[in-house]
């Protein structure tokens, strides 16, 4: 058996015991429902949020003090300009009082209401109206002027509406350059948290052996670097049993979503097309592989749980890092920082993947799949001998490609 | 014939440093094929150390090794077992599948390695504990699923470093059995101990190990004989009076003399105690043990040692 044979089935037999070491525990189980705990609390917040606003929401008021005779008017205008509003900006409600004697008088005493809150209120005459409003809301203020204005005219033109548009949708042949920038950011940010989420784990699987003292068997047998290389195989092989699992489930989700929504998020599409999935699952292998590698040896390193909980910050400082860099190559397109981005290896695959979102060009890729590929080898080399030397306690032996690869 | 094709094992000159400290001082060691061999030394004598550069886990920072005809021994790691000083094992793994893990990672088949493991454990004396997750165990039983891991892949070379630490009598008894099975079925057993019982019963050859270098190479036989025969002499007549005839080292002992026999033999001088109406109402002759042999050897070093930081 060659010895590149030999060190793939070493490899492997160490991936297929990490991996079967994680998946048949109770503990996977609480790792893959993991996002399930996560939407969980987002809805329980989310409720929350909504119920306080639905608290809230008979009693915030914009009020017109006119005379019944303009009423109709703004009722209509309100009607009209309501439809121009998302249903989480729309103004809130209008109501009407018939002036008094002093209506400013009347209009500042609304603000003091303790049945209501109003916000803004509009008296005297419509072509000269003095709005108020209780600041920060100066857009409600705004809301009732634009009011008073579409009443006015609509009066002295005598008809509610001049234009009578026929308004459809019309879906894109070629998806837009700001689709393209979305399709980018939902790239970069993608496989950040994917990254964030499973490659971080890979800090404290060497814990393992070296707590038990496997480590010294699994020395004796294999390379350390087959011994890296298979750990972060064995927790990649984790990472896409979750990314199948949730991934299958949002799709379904997907296929449900409304006609509108569904028509929204198909301009938020990458310009390399169809290759683009394929483009992503590997960026997100290197993006895993590379970081995980980096994580893997850091980790190996600690001798203690404690060690690792005080690693976790740099590392995680470290992502966050590499999450600016790929965003900033994310926004800029073709420029220096995305150049840089593209080429240091721990944000090439974050900005590598931005850039199949916004240019359509293959080649590129395939040269960067490469070189991140190269990366993972010195990263988990390098790592391999720090741990050979730092804890094994050994000076390594020299470099020899041709005898690790050779027959 | 070339002799290194005969040697199992072989390294010249290793050496290894840990700070300033040379743990390993120029160890030469030559296994033969087929052969129960040991390194014996005391505690800090560099025997792991020196396993260790053998098996490839640490480099030499000096010296050449052989691994069963291999330079590196990686390219022979599937013709090797090894059962490590501190033991490891996955405490999540069944006993069955851990075997078969350790056989695995040297080449064997998992579904060949599981068939095996139970059939070791079955005939260790475990067979009911195949299905048991190893921390189910007691420390002796982990012990032994790990050495059956070791010899589960029929390893050419079977590397045991103090592998009777910790173990009762009863599986020190399973464990010579089984490293002379191995040696029965042509493997070469290189272990390390400081418990010379077992060297004694098991090596055909040895290594004593002290302070880095090796002190003596050769048989028990030949260890042993680095010390002169003792005789215990129960004279039948005045034993007081008998001493004047015996060697400067003789001394009183359970009624009789304990000395060392001279280089000429024992028969000049019991003619002697004859002629003088002592006779013999007891003797005995006793070879020194591997025992006093390695307090000797090692004795000896830290003598030096001594000299030497004087």
């Amino acid at each position: 058996m060659s010895n590149f044979a030999r060190t793939l089935r070493q490899t492997l037999t160490i991936a297929r015991r990490d991996f079967i070491a994680t998946v048949f525990t109770p503990t996977f189980l609480l790792f893959l429902l993991a996002p399930v705990f996560m939407l969980g609390f987002g809805a329980v917040g989310g409720v929350g949020a909504a119920s306080m606003a639905k608290s809230t929401e008979g009693k915030i008021r914009i009020v017109a003090i006119v005379p019944d005779s303009d009423r109709d008017a703004l009722i209509a205008a309100d009607r009209e300009l309501r439809t121009l509003f998302r249903a989480d900006e729309m103004p809130p409600p209008l109501f009407f009082e018939r002036p008094g004697a002093d209506p400013e008088l009347q209009a500042r005493a609304l603000f003091a209401s303790p049945h209501f809150d109003a916000t803004a209120a509009l008296f005297g005459p419509l072509g000269q109206p003095h709005i108020l409003y209780s600041p920060p809301r100066e857009r409600h203020g705004r809301y009732l002027e634009q009011l008073a204005e579409q009443a006015l005219r609509s009066a002295r033109l005598g008809s509610p509406r001049l234009v009578q548009a026929r308004i459809e949708p019309v879906v894109r042949a070629a998806t837009s350059s700001s689709g393209h920038g979305q399709a980018a950011f939902f790239t970069v940010f993608g496989l950040f948290m994917l990254s964030l989420m499973l490659s971080s784990q890979a800090v404290g699987t060497m814990a393992e052996e070296r707590s038990n003292k496997v480590i010294e068997v699994l020395a004796a047998a294999t390379p350390l670097e087959s011994v890296f290389l298979g750990k972060l195989l064995g927790m990649f092989g984790v990472a896409l049993l979750f990314l199948l699992f949730w991934g299958s489930i949002f799709t379904q989700i997907g296929q449900l979503l409304p006609g509108d929504i569904a028509l929204a998020l198909a301009d938020v599409a990458p310009a390399t097309g169809a290759v683009f999935p394929l483009l992503f699952f590997g960026y997100f292998t290197m993006s895993y592989m590379l970081l995980g590698a980096v994580f893997l040896s850091v980790g190996a390193q600690a001798a203690t749980p404690r060690e690792i909980q005080m690693l976790s910050l740099p590392i995680t400082i470290f992502q966050m890092g590499m999450l600016g860099f790929a965003i900033a190559a994310a926004s800029q397109p073709g420029s220096w920082v995305a150049r840089a981005a593209e080429i240091f290896p721990f944000s090439s695959p974050f900005a590598m993947g931005a850039r199949a979102a916004n240019q359509p060009e293959i080649w590129p890729h395939l040269l960067a799949l490469g070189w991140q590929a190269l990366w993972v080898a010195i990263t988990v080399t390098i790592g391999a001998r720090l741990f050979r030397r730092g804890v094994l306690k050994s000076g390594g032996p020299k470099f020899r490609l041709k005898a690790m690869f050779g027959g | 014939m070339n002799l290194s094709s005969e040697l199992a094992v072989s390294a010249t000159g290793l050496v290894k440093r840990f700070g300033d400290r040379r743990a390993v001082d120029g160890v030469n060691i030559a296994v033969p094929k087929g052969l129960i061999y040991g390194v014996l030394g005391p505690n800090g004598a560099g025997k792991t150390t020196t396993l260790r550069m053998l098996l490839g886990i640490i480099e030499p920072e000096e010296g050449e090794r052989m691994l069963l005809g291999h330079d590196r021994p990686r390219d022979a790691s599937d013709r090797v077992g090894y059962l490590p000083e501190e033991r490891g094992l996955y405490p999540g793994m069944k006993a069955k599948e851990a075997i078969a893990f350790m056989g695995a990672l040297r080449g064997l088949p998992w579904k060949q390695g599981r068939k095996r493991a139970v059939a070791l454990l079955e005939q260790a004396g475990l067979g009911h504990a195949a299905d048991d997750k190893i921390r189910k165990l007691s420390k002796g039983m982990a012990q032994l699923v790990q050495l059956l891991g070791s010899v589960v892949h029929e390893p050419d070379l079977l590397v045991l470093d103090e592998p009777f630490s910790g173990l009762d009598p009863v599986n020190q008894e399973r464990l010579e059995k089984l490293i002379r099975g191995q040696r029965d079925r042509g493997a070469t057993i290189l272990f390390s101990t400081h418990v010379m019982a077992h060297a004694e019963r098991l090596c055909d050859r040895l290594s004593i190990i002290a302070g880095g270098k090796v002190r003596f190479e050769g048989s028990v036989d030949e260890a042993r004989a680095t010390l002169p025969l003792r005789a215990h002499y129960t004279p039948h007549h005045n034993p007081e009076s008998a001493g004047t005839l015996l060697p400067a080292d003789a001394e009183r002992e359970n009624g009789g003399w304990r000395f060392t026999v001279p280089p000429e033999g024992i028969e000049t001088l019991l003619v002697r105690l004859i002629e003088a109406g002592h006779g013999i109402s007891g003797l005995s002759i006793e070879r020194p043990g591997l025992h006093d042999a390695f307090v000797k050897i090692v004795g000896a070093q830290a003598l030096e040692q001594q000299e030497q930081a004087a």
